[in-house]
């Protein structure tokens, strides 16, 4: 059929597999390397369970192998993630490597792989049965994008500490990328091996890892069809060369390095960041706008019910933060009840912020005790969990998911109000949709409210400061929490901004959802809220209604100063 | 014994100075320099073709070879890195840049001298070897270990008490406040990748002076041991890189001697591993906090 190029073709579409086990840890933003290892025990363990002659009157020993080679990638990703997805960075990257060259080498010294001499198989591996994988591949990266883990995956590539406010369980989901990754290199393994007919431990080394790097990340790893691209741009570029007559030993080598030099440099995103800019929308195609009126799929998701008004929210007694001999926060109680606008306020340092980051999960406490929404402070499982309580919050530098859109960040926030659906997506079934649709829908509101509706497809970090402020709010609120801390959400707004953010905050507190707003301008703070907590190195010097606490003379002295200053904060 | 214990302080000497310019890049500014093991490969064969071809004495050799590396590494820093600043996927581009740049410099060392080893020939260093203690020590040995730890021990004293040195530090901790306080930046970029490049050519000379011959391969397989290296003494850490690098040697060795030769990269990794696992900060690192 490709007379003459079986070869390269075949080649093409292994290496685009390859690169599609390192495509799914880029778009979760881990740097891991191990997968020539993982296809190595792949490759070795299927080949040796399975029988070389095809089993039940047909059925070739590669369709056999490829479960057998995925199971094992699988398995052997899931151990080797239990310790090392602890490590982030280059860190977890040379582990990885590690994991590969301990593989290798045992590999190479195990009397059943034969060593170095390697084994010999039939080949099985068609130009078709390799493209046909590789499609499936590419159909289910693209089905994976716009589901709920998709989205997870791109929230922890962009700010891991953000994800997990949102609710997202990012140990859980690193693993899931890790574990998947594991299995594709697996099935890359199996297919390698019935290709290239003797397979050795050294075909699985340092150079394997680099070729799935390279051509995943010069493909471009935030759009689902990049290790298509990067695999057809690293396959062809030797054969171009040999048609120009440009083979001579080294400059083949040195070509190739110098177009990857160039793709790397003038092209941020890989060579689909060209397609994705032909196609314009194409790269994030947002589900369909939502047309007027109630119709089915529009309405979003069902909300649980927000604590009744009241009820105590947040508790704290006696919590204190140390860092090392300073401390934080010292000795603070606190209750919250449900319907309540706290304010608190305090000068630089006075460990506004890390009484935040308790009370979301982020930092535990180093004395005292505390619950909101019936959670433990400091309890084991993260800020993730603290989310699902119903805590949502923004951050005082903002922490949006750069490369998203203002919907897509929002969407991210909609993480626990909505269902998972990649796998129902994959199957095409209309459940998926209506259920994303929910999730614009709620997101869409959200942006709606912070006033960003014309914005919606403009990526976060192209934003100005102010609607980076309002982004947040919007991502947050998509959460539906219960409780909802803001720090510092005015910072760098004008007088008229203020004010608006003002009046969004008291609506949000007459649909019932309990709010803490940390805050700097303090007349915005006297003006909203229903109670103030003055916090001065790291103590609640002052608490009570907005009119007696600015007329408390301790407050005056530690943070109003004069009537003049306090405007200056204005 | 005795004598695999020297041996192993000998190539522990070239690990830690390989390592230690992989690791100032690393400490300083963050940067994986993946071209690290091309320009070791590059200084072995640019010392094979000095002292062989043409016949330079080796105390010419050394300065030459050096100076010939940090070119390279001021080369490395314009092309591979300096265009990525500030982006977003700086990271893993960096990566992939500089494989690109390594790649590069091998086609070129492959287009000079062609794809066999390159032997130096046996007259240009005295073959004197003395005994010690029933130790038999090669003069090349000898030169070896001093040049490393001279050359480490010089590295160490840059950093901490000249001018370029605390510019690298204040930069390590905070390149925008080092800016800020009229620090160029770039310049101290262009030095580090300097003076790293400088001590890599500097270890494939080291390396080729005691195997005998330099071959295209030989990058590679050092590569995954300097990783070893500056994982156990701890990303960045210079002093650490230098007691790795000899703690390897010396445990490469002692594997060689007791298990067998086929055997000690995977102690070599297994160590690694367990650091990792155990003490990510390696064993001279320290732990920076970690921001929310």
């Amino acid at each position: 059929m490709f007379a003459g190029y079986e070869s390269l073709i075949t080649t093409m579409a292994l290496t685009g597999i390859l690169a599609f086990s390192f495509h799914v840890v880029l778009m979760a933003g881990q740097l891991s390397l191990g997968q020539a290892g993982f296809a190595s025990l792949g490759a070795y363990i299927s080949t040796l369970v399975v029988p070389e002659t095809p089993l039940f009157g047909g059925l070739s020993p590669v369709l056999v192998g490829i479960p057998v080679g995925m199971a094992v990638g699988a398995t052997a990703a899931f151990v080797l993630g239990l310790p090392v997805m602890r490590l982030r960075g280059v860190f977890l990257a040379i582990a990885t490597i590690a994991f590969a060259e301990v593989v290798r080498i045992l590999m190479l010294n195990a009397e059943w792989t034969n060593g170095a001499r390697g084994l010999r198989l039939e080949r099985w591996v068609t130009p078709e049965l390799a493209w046909f994988v590789l499609a499936i591949l590419v159909y289910a990266f693209w089905r994976l994008g716009p589901s709920r883990i998709g989205r997870a995956f791109a929230a922890v590539r962009e700010d891991e500490v953000a994800a997990s406010s949102m609710g997202v369980d990012v140990a859980r989901t690193r693993m899931t990328s890790f574990v998947a990754s594991g299995a594709i290199a697996g099935l890359y393994g199996v297919l390698f091996a019935y290709f290239v007919r003797r397979i050795g431990p050294s075909d699985f080394g340092f150079s394997m890892m680099l070729d799935g790097l390279v051509v995943a990340v010069v493909g471009g790893f935030l759009v689902f069809f990049g290790p298509l691209l990067g695999s057809a741009f690293i396959t062809m570029v030797p054969e171009v060369q040999r048609a120009a007559g440009l083979e001579a030993g080294w400059i083949h080598p040195f070509v190739t390095g110098a177009l990857l030099l160039v793709v790397i440099l003038l092209l941020p995103g890989g060579l689909s960041s060209i397609a994705g800019y032909l196609h314009g929308r194409l790269r994030r195609s947002p589900p369909p706008a939502p047309s007027t009126g109630p119709r089915a799929g529009n309405e979003p998701p069902e909300l649980p019910e927000l604590p009744a008004a009241d009820t105590p929210v947040l508790t704290l007694n006696g919590v204190g933060k140390d860092y090392g001999g300073v401390h934080a926060v010292h000795d603070v109680d606190l209750e919250l009840r449900a319907g309540e606008i706290l304010g608190v306020i305090g000068p630089n340092g006075a460990g506004k912020t890390t009484l935040v980051n308790m009370i979301s999960g982020h930092v535990a406490p180093t004395s005292g005790d505390g619950h909101v929404l019936g959670r433990k402070l400091g309890a084991a499982g993260g800020a993730h969990r603290v989310a699902r309580a119903g805590v949502s919050r923004t951050f005082q530098h903002s922490k949006l998911f750069d490369r998203l859109s203002v919907l897509e960040n929002t969407l991210v926030g909609t993480h626990l109000v909505s269902k998972p659906t990649f796998v129902r997506r994959l199957l095409w079934l209309p459940s998926a949709r209506r259920d994303e649709n929910r999730a614009v829908s709620q997101a869409r509101r959200q942006v709606q409210r912070v006033g960003l509706a014309d914005r919606e497809h403009v990526p976060a970090a192209q934003l100005s400061y102010g609607d980076q402020r309002r982004l947040e709010i919007a991502r947050a609120l998509a959460s539906h929490p219960s409780l909802l801390i803001l720090d510092e959400p005015a910072a760098g707004m004008n007088r008229v901004e203020a004010a608006e953010l003002s009046e969004l905050i008291r609506s949000l507190a007459a649909d019932g959802v309990t709010i803490m707003l940390i805050e700097h301008n303090v007349h915005m703070v006297l003006d909203t809220c229903t109670r103030v907590v003055v916090l001065n190195f790291g103590e609640v010097i002052a608490s009570g209604p907005p009119q007696v606490v600015a007329s408390d003379p301790q407050v005056i002295e530690a943070y109003l100063g004069s009537d003049e200053t306090g405007r200056e904060h204005v | 014994m005795l004598q695999q214990l020297a041996n192993g302080l000998f190539a522990g000497s070239i690990y830690a100075l390989f390592a230690i310019g992989f690791t100032l890049v690393f400490g300083i500014l963050r940067h994986l320099n993946l071209a690290h093991a091309a320009i070791f490969t590059t200084g072995g064969f640019l010392s094979v073709d000095l002292i062989s071809r043409q016949g330079l004495p080796i105390w010419l050799a050394f300065p030459l070879v050096m100076l010939a590396g940090g070119l390279i590494g001021l080369l490395l820093e314009r092309i591979a890195f300096r265009p990525l600043a500030g982006r977003p996927d700086e990271h893993f581009a960096g990566l992939i840049s500089s494989v690109a740049f390594g790649g590069m410099l091998i086609a070129l060392v492959q287009a000079r001298y062609g794809t066999e080893q390159q032997s130096i020939s046996s007259e240009a260093f005295p073959n004197e070897v003395y005994t010690v203690a029933g130790v038999s020590i090669s003069l090349a040995q000898l030169t070896t270990l001093g040049l490393a730890l001279v050359l480490m021990l010089g590295l160490a004293w840059v950093v901490a008490a000249t001018p370029l040195g605390r510019a690298m530090r204040a930069v390590a901790e905070n390149a925008r406040a080092a800016r800020v306080l009229g620090i160029n930046v770039e310049r101290v970029t262009a030095s580090t990748y300097a003076l790293s490049s400088a001590l890599g050519a500097m270890a494939g000379m080291l390396m080729v002076l005691n195997v005998g011959q330099g071959d295209l391969g030989m990058g590679l397989a050092i590569e995954l041991t300097g990783f070893a290296v500056i994982i156990l003494g701890g990303m960045g850490s210079l002093w650490g890189a230098m007691a790795a690098g000899l703690i390897l040697g010396l445990a490469e060795a002692l594997t060689i001697h007791h298990i067998g030769s086929s055997w000690k990269d995977v102690v070599a990794f297994g160590l690694l591993f367990a650091i990792l696992l155990v003490r990510p900060q390696g064993l001279f690192g320290t732990i920076k906090a970690r921001e929310v």
